[in-house]
């Protein structure tokens, strides 16, 4: 192949290596890498979690950044697919030569992708997704060192939180299972079931939906026949919102309790009214209920400022937040940007982080890469188009550490 | 005996929703032997056209459901004689078989592409003009909003079937159907029959989109899963025939209703597949379509 360059290329060429060269001596800065879906059923989670990534990068840059140098973001949307995520994983590492990155929102994006961050050394911080398996894809001795750490709630807590709200606090004990057809739906479902196993209840129905459905009388009624008290779900915020219309229209209203995407935004604006009172695991819930949290609502709110000034998802864009907080603070105490050095500065903070959803001590080790324990959520519940507390002693006492 | 009903209702109202946009494959498929493989798209663009005046995603509301009626009627049409244009007239005119198979498709991807830029690819709420609480029919629970789809589903083919028996037009449209060359010959512009009935299928599936939103979501991603649902109860029901999209409609609704409940929601969508492939086995012009020779 021969491509012919017109004269006046070489010069501008020549200028323009010369000004790279130039901006290289006076302090690069650190590039970090942002994949989520920011297009998409999924994107109200990906958006707030890169908002709140952005807002904690422009705080840290505006302190000095971090060694001397700014961090410069290099966002990547990966559409919810697999396929997307590998392709953008690959760009970030090997053509943008990222140092760390933050992100992934959907469990099998994640999984899929993060192979590539482990072989290259490269330290991730799952900021949103909640499949149990992802920080347990690289263990010892198959891999000496795992380069996955996460910023979210695990699908194994939410599962046990949502089975201890149902069964435990409101003696529930006919449930009914709904989840879609996805990896993170059957997942949960299995997860779910366990749940209920080790309380020695076997729910009395197990329906699956698929991405789309408009109707859901089926599942519905099946759940109704069985006699089941309440609802569990686990999907994503459409058809979660297809449920909850659907038990409106058959005018059978019995208590709907999942995963934390029944905080999503599309559910509760597309569910309206029948919303009203399904409760979901939270890491974090927009109210200014201590000064960091205070401070980061405002923030945020006057920054992107979000349609009635709701964020469109309060747990990715706070748990997106903290995220980078931790990777910053694992930098400056490894003292350089390299993928190991950041990995054990990470699993040995020796400074504890101040965050929005907890405070960050020692949240990590070497065989432990969860930073949320099972006591940091609380149980959300959605009022009138907002999610509150559903218990007011965890709105007076909102914040737990590990 | 009611939760039979409630399914029955349920298989019904789901059913009408994939007729109503089923009957958008004949009116072209009558005319030039085409198919717009962008009714799915079509009717998403209908919705969101309506959203856009009914609702607040591009600052309205700018007027209430009934007005916006006529003009997204209106852009249907208009949408339709672009695509008739754009798509498949190059492909009639060169006599390529299948030309307008992949022109359509092209094009439907391209509305879809063009509607995720202006609306976003989120799902949103389309406001119901209708109450939103459930009405109690022979013990089971139907939402009034499903059966206006009903209504105005039968509603429109009546109006199209009038228009095509007692109008000097609509009897072109019918000449043209059984015979193009022949109708060609007796002077009647096919040409321009063959567009119109693009522009009358684009505007059933902008109807049906509008009908239909407020029971679905609404968004760019609507008429992908909804269009191909639609297809399958065109060839069911037989792609010439009004009664036959109708019965198909109903059949598949409830064939998905009662199968996710009696035997597994896992399974929901197979028996409506299987008769697919049943009525292409024995019967291959559909329930109630006519058999037609072709000569070569």
């Amino acid at each position: 192949m021969h491509f012919a360059i017109p004269k006046w290329a070489a010069p501008v060429l020549g200028v323009s290596l010369v000004a790279v060269a130039l901006g290289a001596m006076a302090a690069e800065p650190i590039k970090i890498g942002v994949s989520g879906p920011f297009t998409g059923g999924s994107s109200p989670m990906g958006l707030s979690m890169r908002d709140g990534v952005r807002l904690a990068t422009e705080e840290i840059n505006k302190a000095g950044g971090v060694l001397g140098r700014k961090i410069q973001l290099i966002e990547r949307d990966d559409e919810a697919k697999n396929e997307r995520g590998v392709q953008v994983t690959q760009e970030l590492i090997s053509r943008e030569k990222v140092v760390a990155d933050v992100g992934f929102i959907n469990t099998g994006v994640a999984l899929a992708s993060q192979r590539f961050y482990e072989e290259a050394k490269i330290p991730v911080i799952n900021n949103v997704a909640t499949g149990s398996l992802i920080t347990k894809q690289f263990l010892p001795p198959e891999y000496k060192d795992n380069y996955v750490f996460r910023t979210s709630a695990n699908d194994g807590i939410q599962s046990h939180m949502i089975v201890e709200e149902a069964i435990i606090k409101r003696k529930f004990t006919k449930v009914a299972i709904l989840a879609d057809s996805t990896n993170y739906g059957q997942l949960g479902r299995e997860d779910l079931e366990k749940a209920l196993a080790a309380r020695g209840i076997k729910p009395v129905a197990v329906e699956k939906f698929n991405i789309k459905d408009t109707d859901m009388t089926a599942q519905l009624l099946r759940a109704k026949e069985a006699g089941a008290q309440a609802i569990l779900t686990y999907g994503i915020g459409p058809e979660l919102a297809q449920i909850a219309n659907g038990m409106a229209k058959l005018g059978w209203k019995v208590p709907m309790i999942g995963s934390w995407t029944l905080s999503m935004a599309n559910f509760i604006d597309n569910a309206g009214a029948n919303s009203n009172g399904a409760r979901m695991p939270q890491t974090f819930i927009q109210e200014p209920n201590t000064p960091k949290r205070k401070a980061f609502i405002d923030a945020y709110v006057k920054a992107y400022h979000p349609a009635n000034g709701r964020i469109p998802s309060p747990v990715s864009a706070a748990q997106g937040y903290d995220s980078m907080y931790l990777l910053a603070a694992a930098i400056k105490q490894a003292g350089t940007t390299d993928g190991p050095a950041i990995r054990a500065a990470l699993e040995d903070l020796k400074q504890p982080v101040e965050g929005v959803v907890t405070n960050y001590n020692k949240p990590y080790s070497h065989d432990n890469h969860e930073a949320i324990t099972a006591n940091i959520p609380v149980m959300g519940e959605v009022k009138d188009g907002h999610v509150v507390y559903a218990y007011e002693e965890d709105r007076k006492n909102p914040f737990h550490t590990r | 005996m009611d939760i039979l009903m409630q399914l029955l209702m349920s298989g019904i109202a789901l059913g009408m929703i994939y007729a109503v946009i089923a009957f958008g494959y004949q009116s072209t498929f009558a005319t030039s032997g085409t198919l717009n493989f962008g009714q799915g798209e079509a009717l998403m663009l209908g919705a969101m056209v309506g959203l856009s005046f009914n609702g607040d995603v591009l600052g309205g509301p700018y007027t209430n459901y009934w007005l916006m009626i006529p003009l997204v009627l209106l852009f249907g049409a208009l949408q339709g004689m672009v695509v008739e244009f754009v798509g498949v007239r190059p492909a009639i005119k060169s006599k390529s078989e299948f030309g307008w198979i992949m022109s359509t498709i092209a094009l439907g991807i391209i509305f879809r592409n063009v509607a995720e830029n202006i609306w976003g690819r989120d799902d949103m709420p389309f406001p119901s003009p209708l109450p939103t609480a459930p009405i109690h029919i022979f013990g089971a629970n139907v939402l009034p909003m499903e059966l206006m789809v009903v209504v105005g589903a039968l509603l429109m083919m009546l109006l199209v079937e009038l228009f095509n028996r007692r109008s000097i037009y609509g009897k072109a449209v019918v000449a043209t159907s059984s015979d193009r060359d022949a109708a060609g010959l007796m002077g009647i512009n096919t040409g321009l029959v063959i567009t119109f009935s693009y522009a009358l299928s684009s505007m059933s599936a902008a109807f049906a989109g509008v009908l239909i939103a407020p029971i679905t979501l609404t968004g760019a991603s609507m008429g992908a899963v909804l269009g191909l649902k639609a297809f399958a109860v065109a060839i069911i029901g037989g792609l010439t025939s009004g009664l036959g999209v109708i019965v198909g409609g109903i059949l598949l609704g409830i064939a998905e209703t009662t199968t996710g409940f009696y035997l597994s929601t896992g399974y929901k969508d197979v028996p409506g597949l299987v008769l697919l492939l049943l009525v292409l086995a024995i019967k291959p012009s559909g329930l109630f379509g006519k058999t037609t020779i072709k000569k070569v």
